[in-house]
């Protein structure tokens, strides 16, 4: 109960910059909720489904990229038809590229994952018309009648609204039959199968839900931005999202959310202070690799109980 | 017999050039209690793998109600009505004795893949897993997370997520394994009470209790069928002593 | 495309192939037996090709970077092992994916810092600088015969360590039941770190023998890295043989692929990979 008394609080506050209109913290806290649902998303499948996977960065990309095609090539700029068609277009990808990685079992899994996480990457980069390492701009952003998501405040509050639809989504879905039965897959997928349930079908689902909520972190950051490029589809990507998840807490929903939030400020900071930042994130990686496995909400908890 | 509700044809497994399942022809009929005996290595557990669809059979063919299983995944013949226990307890650690029994009642009573409502408003999933709780003795535990059950309770609520299924057909791996008497007493009289109307496979090593439930008891020896029997019969026969060395059942 | 040309890719394809499949087996071997997936196995060729430029660039001579370089790797290795990976052995796959994956950005920190980010090449071996003639037309570098052969004689030289030795025997072992080896009194940590030890040497290996050939630049192990769990899959779960197999298929592939169809060449491999994951999905020889 008190949780939820927190994160009602939590989200109002993020409401702010909306009203405020300070451009440093749209942007700033645009992004970092948009890393939320992703890592949101991403918790599903590690959290809860117990698959690490590597591959949710290709769908974000490919969500985003689509938005950049569909822009600049229809010139269509109503997010009611693009928005749907590129969390068509992120879901069918999770689908195709869930069903064939899930037919590899524990460490081959992830290595699939990643195998085809490359495979976009390079294709986001090599093929023709696509920007190259560069990437694309989105030369109109999405608009709706009086409002234009290319004005910082709007989209701010669009993000805002996508975020706790996908929070109340993901609890919702979680605490149906479904969510039981990954959390029972994760516990013990061959005990499972003997119960009757055919755990594969069940991993795919999960797999293409939360590869259509990357689909949506995707188009709202290039809504965010404006702009597009291969790097969002690498697998450093997919790794640091991964290393929210863990700093946050997995499978606890709002642990990888606050994990979230935290990794965006670190990043943005840590930018400004070496260029050897990337040192810096390796070590933090490892050093919350060992020591707080649980991640902050396994302290939050332990705190409390 | 009347028509068996589960049989074996010829059923093998070979791993490399040893044959732990050979030929195995077994026929089990409706409501008996029909127990696997054997020496150590004799393919028991091998065999009642490959009748849940864990292990596949190299050649040979295993009939479910006159249906052709060999080739099913172990959930499609869970959902056929088979049962399964394990040789070490199985259950979901981390949960709750009732989320484990629940779990197992929400395989059957609706199809799983429900996003919105929450689960708990499957109000016949619940009653399920009470009647399951209840049968499997562990109703005042259901609160507690099954890992933290001792050793021979996580038995009983292996028994009791098998229950919960509704199953025709209960394969049971060495059940009172690691048990210690008034444990292992507990487990019998459980799996007495649920013999009616239900087809079990037991296969076990403690002899007293084999002929104490039992109706028919096979014996496996290098994989193969040694003989089948009443209790009776087999504790008399000369050849299972021989296979025995020595272990007077 | 002529006899000649043909004869070069095949050859090119095998060489390339060769080469991934020392870098594989060492990370099969890695997550065969001690069971950890480690993402920092690319970081080692990449050490291992920069040591060779390093090295050979010092002492004038890539036969003494070689003799210098492995014990080196072995050494990082051990220490990599004592430090990091013994704490992954009983975590799940997150944290090993982890903890990998923020050694391979200490790697990547540390080799820009060291030897700056610029590409460098490495000098072929004089003896070896000769070209073999294929035909009219093509020839072969010796180079690249010498990788090849070399590939060769390790690959033969771990078949019989794994099949005949008492450390093999133990290896095999502990693939298949780690806890009971050590149940047997076998000192389980000393077999886990001389294994890792020994993965990390091949990788680097393989780093030095490529460098002449590819050069030496920033970010070489991620793709290396990457076509080896491709060959991983496609060759089967545990299994060398199948390893080789899938190494000698994926670098024929790509080395097919960029030259029968320029713009897929990468997606080639992918290609083939999601073909097995389809038909046999414990891999080739799995």
């Amino acid at each position: 109960m008190k949780l939820r008394v927190l994160l009602a609080a939590g989200a109002l506050a993020l409401l702010a910059p909306a009203f405020s209109g300070d451009r440093f913290w749209l942007q700033f806290l645009g992004k970092a909720m948009i890393t939320c649902i992703f890592a949101a998303s991403l918790d599903l499948l590690v959290g809860y489904a117990g698959l690490v996977s590597l591959a949710h960065a290709a769908f974000f990309g490919i969500s985003a990229y689509l938005l950049a095609g569909l822009s600049n090539q229809l010139a269509l700029v109503n997010p009611l038809l693009t928005l749907p068609i590129c969390l068509l277009a992120a879901a069918v990808a999770a689908l195709v590229i869930g069903w064939l990685s899930l037919r590899a079992t524990g460490v081959y899994f992830i290595m699939v994952t990643l195998a085809f996480t490359q495979m976009l990457y390079y294709f986001f980069n090599d093929a023709p018309g696509l920007g190259g390492s560069d990437g694309l701009y989105v030369n109109d952003r999405p608009r709706l009648g009086p409002l234009d998501f290319a004005d910082r405040p709007t989209a701010y509050a669009g993000i805002w609204i996508a975020l706790v639809v996908t929070y109340l989504l993901l609890t919702r879905v979680l605490r149906a039959p479904f969510g039981r039965v990954l959390v029972g897959i994760r516990s013990n997928e061959q005990r499972m199968r003997s119960l009757g349930f055919p755990t594969p079908r069940y991993k795919l689902v999960a797999f293409v839900i939360a590869g259509a909520l990357a689909g949506l972190a995707g188009y709202l950051d290039a809504t965010l931005y404006g702009f597009v490029n291969p790097a969002q589809v690498g697998w450093r990507q997919s790794g640091l999202l991964l290393m929210t998840v863990l700093l946050g807490g997995k499978g606890t929903l709002y642990g990888p959310m606050i994990g979230a939030l935290l990794l965006t400020f670190i990043e943005h900071y840590g930018e400004q202070v070496t260029t050897h930042w990337n040192a810096i994130v390796g070590a933090f990686v490892i050093a919350v690799v060992l020591l707080m496995p649980r991640g902050i909400a396994g302290l939050l908890r332990g705190a409390r109980g | 017999m009347a028509e068996p509700v589960l049989e074996t044809r010829g059923l093998t497994r070979r791993f490399g050039a040893l044959a732990a399942v050979d030929g195995v022809s077994l026929a089990f009929a409706p409501g008996e209690v029909h127990a696997v005996i054997g020496p150590n290595g004799a393919g028991k557990s091998t065999l009642l793998a490959m009748l849940a669809g864990e292990l596949r059979a190299t050649s040979g063919s295993i009939r479910l109600a006159g249906r052709d299983v060999t080739r099913f995944s172990p959930d499609r013949i869970s959902r056929l009505g088979v049962g399964r226990s394990y040789q070490t307890a199985n259950v979901f650690g981390e949960l709750t004795c009732r989320d484990c029994v629940w779990l197992a009642a929400q395989s059957r009573v609706r199809s799983s893949m429900s996003f919105f409502w929450p689960a708990e408003r499957y109000a016949e999933v619940g009653v399920r897993a009470a009647r399951a709780l209840n049968a499997c003795r562990l109703a005042d535990r259901h609160t507690t997370p099954a890992r933290e059950l001792s050793y021979g309770e996580q038995r009983q609520l292996e028994i009791g997520m098998m229950l919960a299924t509704e199953p025709r057909v209960l394969l049971l791996d060495e059940p009172l394994a690691g048990l210690g008497h008034d444990e292992a007493k507990q487990v019998i009289a459980l799996l007495q009470a649920v013999r009616a109307d239900r087809t079990l496979v037991l296969v076990e090593h403690d002899m007293e209790a084999v002929f104490a439930i039992a109706d028919r008891v096979t014996v496996l020896a290098s994989g193969r069928v040694l003989e089948t029997g009443t209790p009776g019969q087999i504790r008399l026969s000369p050849r299972v002593r021989e296979a025995y060395l020595g272990n007077e059942p | 495309m002529t006899l000649s040309l043909f004869a070069l890719q095949l050859l090119n394809g095998v060489e390339y192939g060769l080469l991934l499949f020392l870098v594989a087996s060492g990370l099969t071997l890695v997550f065969g037996v001690l069971g950890v997936l480690n993402f920092a196995h690319g970081s080692f060729y990449m050490l291992g090709a920069y040591l060779a430029y390093w090295l050979s660039a010092r002492f004038g001579s890539l036969w003494i970077a070689i003799a210098v370089g492995v014990p080196l790797m072995v050494a990082v290795g051990l220490l990599v092992e004592k430090l990091a990976i013994a704490r992954l052995y009983a975590r799940d796959h997150l944290s090993q994916v982890l903890l990998t994956y923020g050694l391979v950005l200490l790697f990547n920190e540390l080799q820009s810092y060291a030897f700056g980010n610029d590409v460098q090449s490495v000098p072929t071996p004089a003896p070896l600088s000769i070209r073999i003639p294929l035909g009219e037309a093509q020839t072969w570098p010796a180079y690249r015969v010498f990788t090849a052969v070399a590939c060769l004689v390790l690959a033969a030289a771990m078949r019989q360590v794994i099949l005949r030795t008492r450390f093999g025997m133990r290896v095999r072992a502990g693939a298949s039941n780690a806890e009971m080896v050590s149940a047997l009194g076998i000192d389980i940590r000393r077999l886990f770190a001389a294994l890792f030890a020994a993965g990390t040497a091949l990788a680097a290996l393989a780093g030095m023998l490529a460098a002449p050939l590819t050069t030496v630049y920033p970010g070489m192990g991620e793709g290396v890295l990457i076509l080896s769990f491709v060959v991983v899959v496609i060759g089967g779960i545990g299994s060398i043989k199948g390893a080789f197999l899938g190494a000698l298929l994926v670098g024929l592939s790509d080395v097919f692929g960029k030259v029968l169809l320029p713009g897929f060449a990468s997606a080639i491999v992918y290609a083939v990979m999601a073909a097995v994951l389809v038909l046999r999905p414990r891999g080739l020889l799995g």
